[in-house]
């Protein structure tokens, strides 16, 4: 069976293939200011991939300086590919990001997010990002990085530009590390980060470690 | 307040959170933490991320939240097999001073080998102090350690890091305030990927002087 799919606002959803969808932004943005809500359910046997066609480029509100808010929310009972493009903060905006991933037991998840503060010769800009994944009712995983001016934990020396992070669950896999990339075990999975200054290095690192 | 609180907070408290340098000792040898103001960036930089965390789960904890959930809450905010042993290490560690220091059915509660928020969250709710106490008691912690590991570690002017860690009281009661009056009530979540690879690349180490 095909995806279902439906889409208002600032996205469109395309099917782009038997199992996969893409996210296609219609309008300039996010902006300061927007919510956007993604609701993701993957029934048991079933297998999705989502993907974006571009990279998305937060902007600051036109006035004030409220964040531009993106929740995800999946339902995973099948198997579930999450891999959107990356997304670049400019200067002066806060992008903040939630992805809560509620798993039945059995169920396989990737979801990746890749971060660039700043476009280039640009000051960053700001990004939270919280994900929390629940297997079976029980927490597996909780955890908010926030990371641009304003942060409490962005510091010198280690205040990077560039970050990529990737949860999985469905294989297990141990403790790896690396210069500014870690892999850490979960039950039945793993999370990967890595971060630096380029985009480009801080995606092999994380890939490295996945 | 109580002054149950102090003897909480007091790091002669024998919980065993003096074999722990709360990253510190790795953050060393890796140049992160080098004088004075590298150690005050360590310091917050834990504070608001790990301390917010512990400040969430001990107010929980204090406030009669099921503890079973909230230390399965813990585990997912910490997915550092070696910040998730230390943790467990020192919860066990002040069950064991706790439970002779303030008696209380309270303690039957605790899973084994509980998370140190958690069995703070306890001590607390134990020694008639309230959640915000609790919150303070974590946050303060936090840092208390690891400043006193680096003292340590450096041979750094004990006076000079007492200023350090005494100049940070206003984050301390920042992030002890916020943890318990958050809007949706859901448990602060704030993670810091370094700390997590300091962690691991410590717990490797054959040659190390402290536990974490």
């Amino acid at each position: 069976m095909l995806p279902v799919v439906r889409a208002s606002g600032q996205l469109a959803v395309r099917r782009t293939g038997p199992a996969s969808v893409h996210l296609v932004a219609t309008a300039f943005g996010p902006l300061g200011g927007d919510d956007a809500e993604v609701r993701l359910v993957v029934e048991e046997g079933a297998v999705l991939a989502v993907r974006s066609v571009a990279a998305a480029v937060a902007l600051p509100a036109r006035d004030g300086d409220r964040p531009s808010v993106q929740r995800v929310l999946a339902e995973v009972a099948g198997s579930l590919d999450l891999r959107p493009e990356p997304t670049v903060v400019v200067r002066g905006a806060h992008h903040r990001v939630s992805v809560t991933a509620v798993l039945a037991p059995g169920a396989v998840l990737t979801a990746a997010e890749q971060v660039l503060l700043g476009r280039s010769g640009e000051e960053p800009g700001r990004w939270t990002g919280t994900t929390r994944v629940v297997v079976d009712g029980r927490p597996l995983l909780h955890t908010t990085v926030g990371l641009g001016p304003g942060a409490p934990a962005w510091l010198p020396p280690v205040a990077p530009r560039a970050y990529a992070s990737t949860v999985h669950v469905g294989q297990a896999a141990g403790v790896l590390t690396a210069d500014d990339a870690v892999r850490l075990p979960l039950e039945n999975g793993w999370v990967a980060t890595a971060w630096g200054t380029e985009l480009h290095s801080v995606v092999r690192a994380v890939e490295a470690v996945a | 307040m109580s002054s149950a609180l102090l003897t909480l907070a007091d790091s002669r408290l024998p919980a065993g959170g003096h074999a722990h340098s709360g990253g510190v000792e790795q953050a060393v040898a890796a140049g992160l933490v080098h004088d004075p103001g590298s150690l005050a960036a360590f310091l917050l930089r834990r504070l608001t991320t790990s301390g917010a965390v512990a400040a969430g789960l001990a107010s929980a904890a204090c406030q009669g939240d099921d503890l079973a959930r909230l230390d399965a809450e813990a585990d997912a905010r910490t997915p550092s097999p070696a910040l998730r042993a230390a943790s467990r290490q020192q919860g066990r560690g002040l069950v064991r001073v706790g439970r002779r220091a303030w008696p209380s059915p309270l303690w039957d509660a605790l899973p084994a080998a509980p998370h140190h928020p958690v069995a703070l969250g306890v001590a607390a709710a134990a020694g008639g102090l309230t959640p915000r106490d609790a919150a303070a008691a974590a946050a303060y912690l936090s840092v208390s350690g690891p400043a006193t590991a680096a003292q340590r570690l450096l041979a750094m002017d004990p006076l000079t890091v007492a200023a350090v860690t005494a100049r940070l009281a206003p984050d301390i009661d920042a992030v002890a305030g916020n943890s318990t009056r958050s809007a949706d009530g859901s448990l602060p979540a704030d993670t810091d990927p370094l700390l997590d690879l300091l962690a691991e690349v410590h717990s490797a180490r054959k040659d190390r002087f402290f536990a974490s």
